[in-house]
């Protein structure tokens, strides 16, 4: 084995291996630059050229680009607030409010040190596993898999403290959009209202990317005033490495639970991701900064997320079994080169698995130095205003996500999602459990049934890894009831940390977070009858969540009646609301509306002003992109949204435009790269 | 003041610009750059051939399509370019939809179809907007299958499948996919089981065999060897029938790669004495053409002209006949050749014509066994 293993090194030493390898490293820290576009699209585009190559140079290239699209994914995620990928958005959480109050260098730092050593663990695990992953895989029947999505899913009270109601119907919310589209054992569609788009189920990267990244856009890019705290580009690397070091007992623990998330077929990245912060979160002593930019959320979910990738590669090689479309598409390579994944790889092929897994972990390493060092010049990127970085953003987050369906459908379903993250976001609604609930709708629904079917009660709920998770689940509510009934206990840190303004939403307590209760109370009560219509199998979950929907939200419509939520938005909270009518834009076009409305009609804050302009100027580009198609629609909505929203000079605005155009125009002459066509033209 | 109202109209002039060149470039688009292609006389120079893969990537029908376009394109007449595009939707029914729809009959635009894809039209799903009967093949490929029993739920053969005690635990991803032929095979053959839908593919449902989970399962003839080889050494499992292959005459036949297992068929025979009639027969073996015998195909439109698709079949059955192709391919088509030669259109064209009453059989055992109603 060992013999193998030195022989594997030995081949990457040859330079045209290596030179593979850092080929692939570079495109998949390109590709993971981009939002939306992940390991999928690296394979897309890197797959073809490697027909014709021996199969070990065209692994290095491959492995080389996987093991890295998660490290340079955070790029984005930290510094402008909009996932690089759906997996990443667990970064969000604590990365981004670091780099906003302009610890962005420190973030990335924090974030690249884990992604490599997440990867070099991973890799590690990958050797370890493969004499153990079978009996691991098979102990993990279809109880054990739905107990860890009941374990996620109960993260959501935990991501929402403070807020537990309104975290729990953002929950439900997640999982009834999750329900959308085929049945996972009926087959039937539920909720498509006859389309075939959302026969499939509402696109994951549309969803991530819409609730965080078009939301982001909105409450930032039409913003005038900057109220974020400069950026700190201080401090060295040693001191960076110091503190990542102080946090190695996470690094480690993020890393496990990635593997183990991807050894799992059926969970999944994003729920991996998931279920390592929460992990963080619940282990952790004082958890009154989560969310708020605490290292540790940051460290732990991207520990996982390099490692996760290494997992998946487990069941993909061993039992042939794909855990993620990237691993289904090197499987189709293997395939063309004559190699069957299965058991039989480790005999029969056994330098290609230490090609692997040395492959993983000097990408992983080379890749985020790479990132490391240049994490100084890439927290340069928040000195610029958001309203100009705002429309390109979009336009790139956009065509990522249209890369995954090839419809322009998912450009309106990011549309929506971005307007419904906008609005949980500043009604104080946590969107991480909204997020969970999506992802881990339909693996809770599949292996519910899965369970029931093949089990009596009394037999599954006894399996030993059940009543681990059992206790899991149970001990940390029994122990919370027990600190209840000691009313001695002061108001210790599980006390509902004081509503500050920016973490809380601007619009909490107002009329407009009643609206969105009421909203979400009829969205339930409508989704609880369509449900109707389904088979008697295809009802019992959705009508579940549904009900559960209906109940939360009828309790926080009377919460927020009680409470007066009749009242504007309070204005100490409106982040531009102190600048008045100065920061109301005042450039001269209908679209805009004279300042004095806003102070005339309260509820229009300056903030839900500007937003409402954002997505009205988004919702003219996609509706041009739909008609006409991509490069026209960028030809007007960039130079508009630069010239009249984020108020450019007009150099500035034609250079943005021309440079953003030809080079969205030209890529896909090269690379396997689709414009939407618009249907007046295509 | 002065500035500000320079810089509005220098906007305006900006804008002004973009905005033609914005209607410009929506017209040049709608422009279709290159006419409609002359292939005609079966030269594919100059040309491109756009396969649509109607699944996302990855997977076995998005490799098997793009190993063989990539082999295709060059040996077709005037070395056309080879553009494979992906249209994920609807488990292949919204590529296939497009592709009825758009694609020109010229040959310069293939589908790709799969039991994914062809059981929808089988059933006569109404979302389903293309017609197999309509369209030209170039070139089929089967594949092949089996159905194997986890002993520790006391199978030891055949005649432990009928007059049970207990059902069998079938575990299946979903009775309108490509389970649905194994399912017709319980129909005919009277297995005593319950079927247990909702797993994500086979792999899963061959890791729940091994739990014990789930009692019988099928596995495709390139996944029997990786997942069901181990088990039948270790001796838990044991194998009970083949799906067989269709002959050229439409008799359903022992399958090359199980030479030692029975078909359905010859299953019935030893379990009833006598060869195996009836609807539900003639339902098998409809189910069995279309999605094993000739379950990978690609298609040119019905209106393609002759030259163009014998043009493309050629090239095909010369590749069907090369033996470095066939090695390097051996995984990939999972030990069924290419079909191409002369006769193929006439086959299959009786093979993907689709009776009422196999409709009807389908249908009504969808809805009275697995209480899934379909238009």
């Amino acid at each position: 084995m060992t013999e193998a293993a030195l022989s594997a090194l030995g081949s990457l030493a040859d330079p045209s291996m290596l030179l593979m390898l850092m080929a692939g490293v570079l495109a998949g820290l390109i590709i993971g630059l981009i939002p939306g576009l992940g390991g999928t699209a690296a394979m897309a585009i890197l797959l073809p050229l490697t027909f014709g190559m021996e199969p070990a140079a065209a692994l290095a290239m491959l492995i080389g680009a996987l093991a890295v699209v998660h490290t340079s994914d955070t790029v984005a995620t930290v510094l402008l607030g909009a996932p690089g990928s759906a997996s990443a958005s667990v970064t969000l959480l604590d990365g981004y409010p670091m780099a906003r109050a302009g610890q962005a260098k420190r973030a990335l730092g924090l974030a690249f040190l884990s992604s490599m050593v997440g990867g070099v663990i991973g890799a590690i695990g990958l050797t370890i596993a493969i004499p153990l992953v079978r009996p691991l895989v098979l102990s993990f029947g279809s109880p054990e898999l739905f107990m860890l999505t009941v374990l996620g899913i109960s993260m959501a009270a935990v991501l929402s403290r403070g807020n537990a109601v309104k975290g729990l119907v953002a929950a439900a919310l997640g999982l009834l959009f999750g329900m959308v589209g085929t049945a996972p054992t009926t087959a039937e569609y539920r909720f498509t209202f006859g389309s075939m788009l959302l026969a499939d189920g509402l696109s994951l990267v549309a969803v991530a990317l819409g609730t965080f990244g078009l939301a982001e856009i909105a409450s930032r890019a039409g913003q005038k005033k900057s109220n974020e705290a400069p950026v700190s580009l201080s401090g060295g690397w040693m001191a960076g490495i110091r503190e990542w070091l102080s946090h190695w007992t996470q690094v480690i623990r993020g890393s496990l639970v990635g593997i183990w998330a991807g050894i799992l077929p059926g969970i999944g990245a994003t729920a991996g991701t998931w279920l390592a912060y929460g992990q963080a979160v619940a282990t952790a002593k004082d958890k009154s900064k989560f969310g708020k930019g605490d290292p540790r959320g940051v460290v732990g979910p991207e520990s996982a997320n390099s490692s996760i990738a290494a997992g998946d590669l487990i069941p993909t090689l061993m039992f042939g079994i794909p855990g993620s479309v990237p691993a289904a598409m090197l499987l189709g390579m293997l395939l063309t080169n004559g190699i069957q994944a299965g058991p039989s790889i480790v005999t029969d092929h056994l330098n290609l698995m230490y090609l692997i897994i040395w492959s993983f972990a000097i990408a992983s390493v080379v890749g985020a130095l790479l990132c490391f060092v240049s994490s100084k010049g890439l927290a340069r990127i928040t000195t610029v205003s958001f309203s100009v970085l705002g429309p390109g953003l979009l336009a790139i987050m956009m065509l990522g996500a249209y890369q995954g369906s090839l419809q322009v459908g998912d450009l309106w379903i990011m549309l929506v999602l971005g307007a419904l993250g906008w609005l949980l976001k500043s009604t104080g609604f946590p969107r991480a459990p909204f997020l969970i609930g999506f992802v881990l709708a339909v693996p809770l629904e599949r292996y519910y049934f899965l369970t029931d079917r093949v089990y009596a009660p009394s037999d599954w709920l006894t399996r030993p890894y059940v009543l681990v998770f059992i206790a899991i689940l149970a001990v940390p509510a029994l122990l919370a009831l027990r600190r209840r009934f000691r009313k001695d206990v002061p108001a210790d840190q599980d006390a509902p940390p004081p509503a500050s303004a920016d973490a809380d939403g601007p619009l909490a307590d107002s009329v407009w977070s009643l609206t969105t209760s009421v909203g979400l109370l009829a969205v339930f009560v409508v989704a609880f009858f369509l449900t109707s219509s389904f088979s008697d199998e295809g009802r019992l979950v959705p009508r579940l969540v549904a009900g559960v929907g209906i109940a939360l939200a009828a309790l926080l419509v009377a919460r927020e009646w009680k409470g007066g939520s009749f009242a504007p938005p309070r204005p100490e909270r409106d982040p531009e609301f102190d600048d008045g009518e100065a920061s109301a834009p005042t450039s001269g076009t209908t679209l805009v509306q004279p300042s004095t409305a806003v102070t005339r009609w309260p509820v229009m804050t300056p903030m839900v002003h500007n937003s409402t302009r954002t997505f009205a100027w988004m919702t003219v580009f996609v509706v041009l992109a739909t008609l006409f198609g991509y490069v026209p629609a960028l030809l007007f909505f960039l130079p508009a949204f630069l010239l009249y929203v984020a108020e450019t000079r007009p150099r500035t605005a034609t250079v943005y435009t021309a440079v953003m155009v030809s080079i969205i125009a030209v890529v896909p002459v090269f690379l396997p790269i689709h414009l939407p066509g618009g249907i007046f033209v295509g | 003041m002065s500035i500000t109202f320079a810089r509005s109209r220098q906007s305006t002039t900006v804008m002004c610009v973009f905005t033609a060149l914005a209607v410009a470039a929506a017209f040049l688009g709608g422009s279709p750059f290159s006419s409609a292609a002359d292939t005609a006389d079966g030269d594919f120079s100059k040309e491109t051939l756009e396969v649509m893969i109607p699944l996302a990537e990855g997977g076995g029908t998005d490799t098997w399509a793009r190993f063989v376009g990539q082999e295709l394109a060059p040996r077709v007449t005037g070395g056309p370019g080879f553009s494979p595009v992906n249209e994920p939707g609807g488990e292949g029914i919204t590529g296939s939809n497009q592709f009825a729809r758009r694609a020109p009959a010229d040959g310069t635009h293939l589908l790709v179809s799969t039991a994914t894809s062809v059981v929808p039209w089988v059933l006569g799903r109404s979302e389903v907007n293309y017609d197999f009967a309509q369209m030209t093949p170039v070139v089929v490929n089967g594949t092949g299958g089996a159905i194997y029993a986890r002993k520790a739920a006391g199978v030891e053969g055949l005649r432990d499948l009928v007059d049970r005690d207990t059902p069998l635990t079938f575990g299946g991803i979903s009775a309108t996919g490509l389970d649905l032929t194994t399912l017709v095979a319980f129909d005919v053959l009277g297995v005593d089981q319950r079927s247990i839908f909702g797993f994500e593919g086979r792999g899963p449902v061959n890791l729940a065999v091994q739990r014990g989970e789930v009692d019988l399962d099928y596995q495709t003839t390139s996944a029997w060897e990786p997942s069901v080889g181990p088990l039948l050494q270790n001796g838990s499992v044991v194998p009970l029938v083949s799906f067989g292959q269709l002959d050229e005459d439409g008799e359903v036949v022992r399958d090359t790669n199980f030479p030692d297992l029975p078909t359905v068929a010859e299953a019935y025979e030893e379990l009833y004495g006598e060869a195996p009639s009836g609807p539900a027969w003639e339902a098998y073996t409809a189910l069995l053409g279309v999605t094993y015998t000739y379950q990978k195909g690609l298609w040119v439109p019905g209106e393609t002209s002759e030259g163009a698709s014998e043009s493309l079949r050629k090239a095909a059955d010369d590749l069907s006949g090369d033996k470095a192709f066939n090695d390097k391919a051996a995984e990939v088509l999972g030990g069924y050749p290419l079909v191409a030669d002369d006769g193929v259109k006439e086959r299959v064209a009786e093979v993907y014509v689709v009776d009422d009453s196999v409709r009807e059989y389908v249908l009504s055992l969808l809805r009275d066994t697995y209480d899934i109603h379909l238009g």
